[in-house]
């Protein structure tokens, strides 16, 4: 019994690590290594509740929200108000033309505070509704609403031109 | 797309360029993986041996198939963990049984080749933070002093980066440095290098480190000498290859010494924060700003710095290379008067002082010119440049002056700029 779990923890922390990783990447706006220690911190946390986990269903939403939640955590010990961060993300492969749009996203989410750019992530990445989103973050529907669209307007600002490449039909 | 809001071709666009940018990234998963596993299997640790340190006093916790025994007295149910503990000595944690001085010594010997031993020296790590072995091996062609220390460091954190990343050469002079990741996610970095990085003596200085997915963290060392310092060269190199470094460094007899080692009471618990860098400017930010405020006319050719606080530009005047470096820290008032008693105090009071003098690493005529400040409050936010004429420490002199004068330094030092760090 108890060995059947650690296995489902193992196949899930394996199957989940990139992505977890990447959303991470994305929170972080690209501090590669700070995103490496959140995603190490939320498959820590979650080997130790995968008991009840397992029970709960959806481990890997569970997953998400554990990682946001380690990253405003770190962000407001870090410092006492939002801060933006400003630091030059580690992108791999930065030399072809498409790297220096993903560049120039990255920096603007820099540029959003914490909380904000959390619930880009969680609404645009990881595709949560209002609901879910504000559930993840324990605020009211309308915060989340709130932010978005502030947040959105930030973004428009600093990247409107630069996003029109990703122009789809 | 997230439904109920209205969306427009912006967010559309916005998700795309998301899903293409958070797809570049890619990480060493195995190595994610097993430091997840690691931190949650020693937060469970430490929680099983809060509550049965809180409860009875006895903590028999089978680990990696060791046995745990309890020591000291009881604590009371108040603890809930471990890692909380203030006692230097582990009162009512599970701690596994530890390594003596002597057992370290007898498994370092074991993994050399064959040889004559002397001067034995350890510690078991028990009464004294950290544990080590060292002792002078002769192969036939020299002794050699070797060593094996061990400690615990929080795995993904900036230590880790510290221990496992090769030195930068614009500070160190060393023969060789790599380091790779091992199938089991550990990370290791082997070293050819010199106990002197000014190499005033030649003697040869090689380690390697090891540093687990867990935290555990071995350092083999050698030298071509019998001792570290103060001891003539007796060979050509140290006794072991690169490889046998590797070889001894991995044993896994290290990693359960490690694991013996008691909780050290001062450090952070493990699991309260994934965030081990101590608060401070980013080392990027501060390049970038120094960077910013140089004289036109110095071309900036090479940069480094650290994590955080650290900075470093190397610029050519075209009349050589001159190091530049600087340090924004937080927190220093404490030191104020030793810093700044021979200094000035500014209107505002900000405190002054200018040094010049010779470099710290003794290279030949190399001088050191310094301007140190720190800001009026309470936060001791200080910010201290200095310029070399060298465009490395170790280095002799390219110049007669550094490429800034003190009157610059002093300039940069003051800028208004920094204060968005503090």
């Amino acid at each position: 019994m108890r060995q059947r779990r650690a296995d489902e923890y193992a196949e899930f922390a394996a199957a989940r690590a990139g992505h977890l990783y990447r959303s991470a990447c994305l929170l972080t706006a690209g501090d590669t290594h700070l995103a490496e220690d959140l995603v190490q911190e939320t498959l820590g946390r979650l080997y130790v509740r995968w008991g009840r986990m397992t029970r709960v269903g959806n481990p890997a939403g569970y997953a998400q929200t554990v990682l946001t939640r380690a990253f405003l955590a770190h962000q407001r010990r870090r410092s006492s108000g939002e801060r933006a961060t400003d630091v030059f993300p580690d992108l791999p492969g930065a030399a072809d033309g498409d790297a220096s749009l993903r560049l120039t996203l990255l920096a603007a989410l820099a540029r959003l505070p914490a909380k904000d750019r959390a619930v880009i992530v969680l609404r645009y990445w990881e595709d949560r509704s209002v609901e879910q989103t504000a559930d993840v973050l324990n605020v009211s529907s309308a915060a989340v609403r709130t932010r978005c669209v502030r947040a959105l307007g930030r973004l428009r600002e600093l990247l409107g031109e630069d996003l029109s490449e990703y122009a789809r039909p | 797309m997230p439904e109920n809001q209205p969306h427009d071709a912006f967010e559309d666009r916005l998700t795309a360029a998301l899903r293409d940018t958070g797809d570049q990234f890619d990480a060493d998963r195995a190595a994610l993986v097993a430091g997840g596993h690691a931190r949650g299997r020693r937060a469970r640790m430490r929680r099983r041996a809060g509550v049965l340190g809180g409860a009875a006093g006895i903590a028999l916790v089978g680990v990696g198939g060791a046995m745990l025994l309890p020591e000291g007295s009881p604590s009371g149910p108040e603890r809930s963990s471990v890692a909380s503990s203030a006692t230097a000595r582990p009162s009512a944690s599970a701690t596994l049984v530890p390594f003596s001085g002597d057992d370290l010594l007898r498994e370092l010997k074991k993994l050399l080749p064959k040889g004559r031993f002397s001067e034995e020296a350890a510690s078991g790590g028990v009464n004294a933070p950290g544990a080590y072995a060292h002792l002078v091996y002769d192969d036939g062609k020299g002794g050699a002093a070797i060593g094996v220390s061990f400690a615990r460091v929080e795995p993904g954190s900036r230590q880790v980066r510290e221990l496992t990343e090769c030195p930068d050469e614009t500070f160190v002079e060393y023969d060789d440095c790599s380091t790779s990741r091992l199938p089991d996610g550990s990370l290791l970095k082997l070293y050819r290098g010199y106990e002197y990085p000014d190499r005033r003596v030649d003697t040869k200085f090689w380690s390697a480190d090891l540093v687990t997915a867990e935290g555990q963290h071995v350092t083999v060392s050698e030298w071509n000498s019998p001792a570290e310092k103060d001891a003539p060269i007796t060979r050509q190199d140290p006794p072991l290859s690169t490889a046998q470094l590797k070889e001894v460094v991995t044993a896994e007899v290290w990693r359960r010494v490690v694991d013996s080692l008691p909780d050290d009471p001062k450090k952070p618990s493990m699991s309260a924060a994934p965030d081990t860098r101590p608060p401070g400017a980013s080392g990027e930010a501060v390049v970038e700003t120094l960077a910013g405020l140089l004289p036109e006319k110095l071309k900036v050719v090479t940069r480094g710095g650290q994590e955080t606080e650290y900075g470093y530009v190397v610029v050519d005047d075209s009349k050589g290379r001159s190091l530049v470096q600087i340090n924004v820290q937080h927190g220093m008032a404490d030191v104020a008067g030793q810093l700044y008693g021979n200094g000035e105090t500014l209107p505002d009071g900000t405190r002054v002082t200018t040094r010049q003098g010779p470099g710290e690493r003794g290279a030949a005529g190399v001088v050191m010119w310094t301007a140190d400040t720190m800001r009026p409050g309470t936060d001791g936010f200080r910010v201290v440049i200095s310029a070399f004429n060298t465009g490395a420490q170790h280095e002799d002199a390219t110049r007669d002056a550094p490429a800034l004068t003190v009157e610059q330094l002093k300039e940069i030092a003051l800028s208004p700029k920094w204060d968005r760090m503090r």
